[in-house]
């Protein structure tokens, strides 16, 4: 395991209420993008201001001095202000990071104050610096965010800020766990092609990434699963590669790891949008979770349904004994809050 | 209490908490009313639990983001930076920024020999020597800047400086300003670039001045001068103090660990450009306005040789009558010592 490195865009942060929550680092590809349209858009108002200033001058006869002082303190305010003062009044955020759901936040989540707004605003100077030649603008901070875990450029090391990722979706939770596995094809199963969420909950858990099991100790709680959903399914184990028998003798010792992980990959991901949900249908996730597992509740009758009900009770059973997990039905909720 | 019974019975609560959030979230402070306050808070707390509930029984992925995303929301709501009114930033201004400058004076110091140092070399090289100064500077810059205050157009240069009065004080804000900002913020890399920027405003500023001496305009260009002298090259320095400051920090942390050394010199170093920003945009008014009024010189002396004790006076004995706030470090220190305290207690 130890060989894995974790590569994350996630920080963790503890609250005062001694909860542990994440917030997403928002990588360069999405600063950037604030960036330019924070740029067009200081330029865009001097420009506007400039015209103005012409077009009355040109009424006039000729340009006034106060209209081209406007016009510079314009230009100053824009090229220092702007940043500070959008991200100390709009906590953390300027009109280009509001269109791409960033924030800037202390790096304990707590937000940002005038000093550290107009602070790291100004170390934009330093991060814009060109190093490496007029193509490579901003190459200090780049170098800088690439060599933070929290992608911090010098101003927000200075001032202890980060910038966060405020969109909310969801990142297809079988990532990693699937990855080079296929998907199970509709010709393989002959029983109906379906698995409820609940089940795949419980083989996600059997591969959360800190469970502490060998491969083999995993095979083997994931064989009363998988064989249980071998039989919903109807599936149907493919023979050996008449090609390349060896691969199906090295994988078959894994064959119900594989066979959990095609399943995850197959119903989590399906083109229904499971995994890529938009922000209504992330409001409603907690009802769709109830109304998916009451309606396998409420359909004990249907034989298929009968199956699941096996599947599901046996669930419990299985995460019990794999070490490290609580038991489901432990404790009433004692001490909340209300 | 299984995962059902769990989500049927708090489901209700999280939706309260998100549409309370949304209607919230964007609200100036003053607006939310103290039963939402309540009520909001409220909710918070139980969503925390919920959460670390879920964290804890590993009660699945989604459920997990979708709490840490209201988790998030809800503190990103809930715990703001205290707002900050016109009062503060006054007091700020007439007590904190004087009462910061005097704790991190050594930096100031420096700053200030990095500035006068090369400045009156220069002008002593170059009003001994014009051919000298010419080196430094552009002979056509030169006599331009020579010309500024000949004789003839001094006695003109309130109807050559009427029209464009706003014009030359926007500039000055413009320009001197920037200055001071990239002077701190070049600070970062280990102090080089603040040390660049003074030293080399020292010496133009000084090859300028040399010149106009040679020149024998002195007495137009010292009477022009003294009034937003006062601001402007004060806050000058003190912008390089700042950014030393800043490059301090990363040099030499102490007994801090670089990280916390670079957080508690920057937002300390940020606190004096701010206010030599301030300052800068007073001299741009007075350069503009003041300076190039034509009044006889004896009342320019005057009058700014009374900016100069103003400026003395709010440095040395601003903020003095309320009790000393010290600086971040200090503050940081006393915290430390007393955590430290508390513990061998224990």
């Amino acid at each position: 395991m130890s060989e894995k490195l974790i590569v994350d865009t996630r920080v963790t942060v503890e609250t005062p209420e001694g909860v542990d929550f994440q917030f997403m680092i928002a990588g360069p590809g999405k600063r950037g993008m604030s960036f330019l349209i924070d740029t067009i858009l200081k330029l865009g108002v001097v420009v506007v201001c400039l015209l103005l200033v012409t077009t009355l001058a040109g009424i006039s006869g000729e340009i006034p001095g106060i209209g081209a002082g406007i016009v510079l303190v314009t230009w100053f305010a824009m090229s220092w202000m702007y940043g500070s003062c959008f991200e100390a009044f709009w906590n953390g955020q300027t009109p280009g990071k509001k269109s791409q759901n960033l924030r800037v936040v202390r790096t304990n989540g707590t937000p940002i104050g005038w000093f550290e707004a107009f602070g790291r605003n100004l170390l934009l100077v330093a991060d814009g610096m060109l190093v490496l030649g007029p193509l490579a603008l901003n190459t200090v901070g780049l170098l800088s965010m690439a060599a933070t875990r929290r992608m911090q450029r010098l101003g927000d090391l200075v001032f202890d800020t980060m910038v966060i990722d405020e969109t909310r979706e969801f990142i297809s939770r079988t990532a990693g766990i699937t990855y080079g596995v296929d998907r199970l094809r509709r010709s393989e199963c002959n029983g109906r092609f379906h698995v409820p969420e609940r089940t795949l909950a419980v083989i996600e858990r059997l591969f959360e990434g800190d469970r502490l099991i060998s491969d083999g100790r995993r095979e083997e709680i994931a064989r009363t699963l998988s064989r249980a959903l071998r039989v919903r399914l109807d599936f149907q184990e493919p023979g050996p590669d008449p090609r390349n028998p060896n691969t199906y003798f090295v994988q078959t010792p894994l064959k119900h790891t594989t066979f959990l992980k095609r399943v995850l990959k197959t119903f989590s991901d399906d083109p229904d949008g499971r995994a890529t949900e938009s922000e209504e249908d992330i409001e409603d996730l907690a009802i769709d979770i109830i109304d998916e597992t009451t309606a396998d509740m409420a359909r004990p009758d249907s034989p298929p349904e009968n199956q699941l009900g096996e599947l599901t009770a046996g669930a419990p059973d299985l995460t019990n004994s794999m070490p490290g997990v609580t038991q489901q039905d432990s404790g009433p909720l004692d001490g909340r809050p209300s | 209490m299984n995962r059902e019974r769990f989500i049927r019975q708090r489901r209700n609560d999280w939706q309260q908490f998100e549409t309370l959030l949304t209607g919230m979230k964007n609200r100036r402070l003053s607006r939310w009313s103290g039963h939402d306050i309540t009520r909001l808070s409220g909710l918070y707390r139980s969503v925390c639990y919920d959460l670390s509930l879920v964290q804890s029984r590993e009660w699945g992925a989604r459920l997990e983001q979708y709490l840490n995303d209201l988790v998030a929301q809800g503190h990103n709501c809930l715990y703001r930076s205290p707002p900050r009114s016109l009062d503060t930033a006054l007091k700020f201004l007439s007590q904190g920024f004087p009462q910061l400058l005097r704790a991190r004076r050594h930096f100031f110091f420096v700053s200030l020999a990095l500035f006068v140092v090369p400045f009156v070399i220069s002008m002593v090289i170059a009003a001994i020597d014009p051919v000298m100064a010419e080196r430094i500077i552009d002979r056509t810059h030169m006599e331009q800047a020579g010309e500024n205050y000949s004789g003839d157009l001094y006695q003109n240069i309130d109807a050559k400086f009427a029209e464009e009065r706003s014009f030359m004080t926007g500039f000055y804000v413009w320009n001197n300003v920037g200055i001071a900002f990239r002077c701190f913020a070049l600070g970062v890399f280990f102090g080089v670039g603040t040390v660049i920027t003074l030293l080399f405003n020292g010496i133009m500023l000084g090859a300028v001045t040399g010149y106009i001496i040679n020149q024998g305009f002195a007495d137009n260009f010292f009477s022009f001068a003294i009034s937003h002298g006062s601001f402007e090259l004060t806050a000058i320095v003190i912008s390089g103090a700042a950014g030393l400051l800043l490059g301090w920090g990363m040099i030499h942390p102490g007994e801090l660990s670089r990280r916390e050394s670079l957080r508690v010199h920057g937002i300390d170093a940020i606190k004096l450009a701010s206010g030599a920003g301030f300052m800068l945009v007073i001299a741009a008014l007075i350069e503009g306005y003041f300076s190039p009024m034509a009044l006889p010189h004896s009342v320019k002396y005057v009058v700014g040789t009374m900016l100069w004790a103003l400026v003395f006076v709010y440095l040395v004995h601003g903020g003095r009558e309320t009790t000393d706030a010290g600086t971040t470090i200090d503050s940081h220190r006393r915290r430390f010592s007393t955590a430290h305290s508390a513990e061998n207690a224990e």
